[in-house]
């Protein structure tokens, strides 16, 4: 059990880097030939990394998302779930690529830098910790494709503007749908987000006897969550332009990733309660 | 493999020759349908299939055309159509085997076409087989060959860019607000003006599903008969800036000398538009919107030379798409050629088949009075699985050759010395 679960964490971006180039090959050098596999293909490495989460979570005889690591995987996973969706829902693979890009790097870290050992803390066995836990990396899932399609819009935005039909034109889609996309992307980490991180609390409260307990990892996603949902209320009353949501977006994200990246990199733990 | 492909195209096109040759050259229905039934009977040919288009006229003849029975076909079509342009090389083109199958399949799938990669051509070629097949002017090689051009010409659609982007103006517009908006049912396009070129672009998004239609022009009767056209609303051009918060596309097309979209026409609405995008495209000579329009962040303003760029844009990637479309024709080249060497084999083995068949029959006629009729049955037996057995032994021999030119050639050599027939009889 315990060979096969590594094999398969050593395994999985190695397969995560062969799908990438597949959408590489689409979407830089117009291989229409592959667009028609890209389902089957998204569907077997979501088989393939599901299996991988339920056999280390079995080897380690922990909860799931019980360490960092694991936390990593699964926003991998929920990256190229939320993507397979969006692809099967859209017929669209012109943001495959990014998105995929973005789905790698976790995935990469969580295989390389897993030390192989659960955590053991009662919280984590705790039912309500796997949902609050799952409940933010899903958030976190929304709030990093919002910024993709930011991103993608801003490109397209400015080859619209200044009239530059590259290939990055034609394979990227319509304003609009970049638009929607990035906005309820955002809309749905704000909720989803909004619900881990009060189920949190809420745990905490009832394991500690504090609703709020001063972890750095709490105040800085606290913070950003409250700077989403601020903005994301301004902006829909105030009616601000799709650029300039993009950017905040963009800018949003970039800010709760070096926020996370700094906790995990200083932290002792995952919070400093455990 | 070096197979004999019995098939002949004789033609004119853009390529070679002007429209007013290519007119005199053209066959109407009647005469296409005239020739169909003539040629086969009058040269001796398996069926022909006739393309004429307003690009190109080109017959493709099945069955062996020797180099002298070609200059009478082309001789007969000079007196059918009364002129001497088919007996003229300077444009008339002529290509026998391997080359008329690639070049078939490069028309079918719009790589020889006016237009790189317009779709027309591909119902027209069907159009013309199946008129052929209908009249019976078809064999086994033509029905194949549009099998395989078809299958070709689907594969380089689906495979390759040949066909993407717009490669006209008006269409090119259409296609812009479709990087726009996601889709245009829900959006109003503006025409402002009345002329052709404002219709023809109105067609063009009507063509794609806009929501709606709004005219705007100085003569509001010329507003009112183009709204009634494209059942949209007409208003009077003074009525331009009260309207034009509505409108999500708005095409202008004037002969106005000033600018009849400005800047303070159009900024002090936008936030009765919420920052939805606004599209426009200034197809006029002098230009009838302000292009001080496009530093507005929901503005996208294109004026002729931007979608004449789009249209030169596509068109060099279509043409970047070439060499790709040809591979893929290449490769059904081969399956063809595949095809009609397999045809070519089965039809020596029907023959092979039918000569030991007709050798057995008649000498166990010979023998039928001389033996009782238990003993007959015994050597019909006997004698039909020693043919059965010579003949498996030969097939499995072509077979095995079939992937060795030289060999096979040899082996259909010594068939026929042996048995006095031949491959293209």
């Amino acid at each position: 059990m315990s060979f096969l679960s590594q094999l398969l964490s050593y395994l999985l971006p190695i397969l995560y880097l062969a799908v990438l180039f597949v959408y590489y090959r689409i979407y830089f050098k117009n291989e229409r030939k592959y667009e028609d596999k890209t389902k089957i293909i998204l569907l077997a490495l979501l088989i393939v990394h599901g299996i991988e989460i339920i056999l280390r979570q079995l080897f380690l005889k922990a909860m799931p998302l019980s360490s960092a690591f694991d936390a990593l995987s699964f926003l991998g996973f929920s990256i190229l779930l939320v993507y397979y969706i969006i692809e099967n829902t859209f017929e669209n693979r012109a943001s495959g690529f990014f998105i995929l890009l973005v789905a790698f790097f976790p995935v990469l870290v969580s295989a390389f830098q897993h030390d192989w050992q659960a955590e053991h803390n009662p919280l984590l066995s705790n039912p309500t910790f796997t949902i609050h836990a799952s409940l933010n990396i899903i958030g976190y899932t929304a709030l990093a494709i919002s910024a993709i399609y930011a991103l993608l819009y801003l490109i397209q935005y400015r080859n619209i503007k200044k009239k530059r039909f590259n290939k990055i034109f034609d394979q990227l889609p319509p304003l609009a749908y970049l638009e929607n996309m990035s906005k309820r992307s955002v809309l749905i980490g704000i909720v989803l987000m909004g619900i881990g991180i009060l189920l949190g609390h809420l745990q905490t409260q009832k394991a500690f006897g504090q609703f709020f307990y001063s972890d750095p990892k709490v105040i800085i996603t606290d913070l950003i969550w409250m700077a989403y949902f601020v903005v994301y209320l301004a902006a829909k009353f105030r009616n601000w332009s799709a650029r300039i949501m993009a950017y905040l977006s963009i800018a949003g994200f970039i800010v709760l990733m070096v926020g996370m990246a700094l906790v995990l990199t200083l932290g002792r733990s995952f919070h400093e309660f455990y | 493999m070096n197979t004999h492909i019995p098939l002949s195209l004789i033609g004119i096109s853009h390529k070679t020759a002007p429209v007013e040759i290519r007119e005199a050259l053209a066959f109407s229905k009647d005469e296409q349908q005239t020739l169909i039934h003539l040629l086969p009977a009058k040269f001796h040919l398996g069926g022909t299939i006739i393309l004429s288009t307003c690009n190109r006229t080109e017959l493709y003849l099945s069955g062996e055309v020797e180099d002298d029975r070609l200059q009478e076909l082309r001789q007969y079509l000079n007196e059918f159509k009364h002129c001497d342009y088919f007996t003229n090389d300077q444009f008339l083109y002529s290509l026998k085997g391997k080359e008329a199958v690639f070049h078939f399949f490069q028309v079918i799938s719009g790589l020889d076409s006016q237009i790189l990669g317009e779709p027309q051509i591909t119902g027209q070629v069907k159009d013309a087989y199946q008129m052929a097949y209908e009249l019976n002017g078809t064999d086994a090689l033509l029905n194949k060959l549009v099998n395989y051009g078809l299958q070709a010409e689907k594969k380089v659609r689906s495979q390759t860019f040949l066909s993407d982007g717009a490669v006209s103006v008006s269409y090119a517009g259409v296609e812009l607000a479709r990087k726009i908006f996601t889709n245009l049912n829900d959006k109003i396009a503006l025409l402002v003006g009345a002329g052709e070129t404002a219709e023809l672009a109105a067609q063009h998004f009507m063509e794609k599903g806009v929501g709606k239609i709004m005219i705007a022009n100085r003569t509001y009767q010329k507003a009112q008969e183009l709204a009634e056209k494209f059942a949209g609303e007409a208003f009077p051009l003074n009525e331009l800036p009260n309207i034009i918060h509505q409108v999500d596309i708005v095409i202008s097309a004037t002969s106005s000398t000033d600018y009849v979209l400005t800047r303070e026409m159009i900024e002090p609405y936008n936030k009765k538009r919420s920052n939805s995008p606004l599209f426009l495209i200034d197809l006029a000579i002098p230009r009838d919107i302000d292009p001080e329009l496009d530093e507005l962040d929901f503005v996208y303003l294109y004026n002729l030379d931007d979608l004449n760029e789009v249209v030169q844009s596509n068109l060099m990637k279509r043409q970047k798409e070439v060499p790709k479309a040809e591979k893929i024709i290449l490769h059904y080249v081969h399956e063809f050629v595949e095809w009609l060497s397999t045809h070519a084999s089965s039809q020596i083995i029907n023959r092979l088949r039918s000569y030991f068949e007709t050798l057995r029959k008649n000498e166990l006629q010979r023998l039928k009075s001389r033996l009782p009729q238990q003993g007959f049955e015994n050597v019909e037996y006997l004698t039909e699985s020693i043919t059965n057995k010579i003949l498996h032994q030969h097939i499995k021999l072509l077979k095995a050759n079939l992937k060795n030119p030289i060999k096979y050639e040899q082996y259909l050599e010594f068939l026929e010395s042996l048995y006095e027939f031949n491959e293209n009889e």
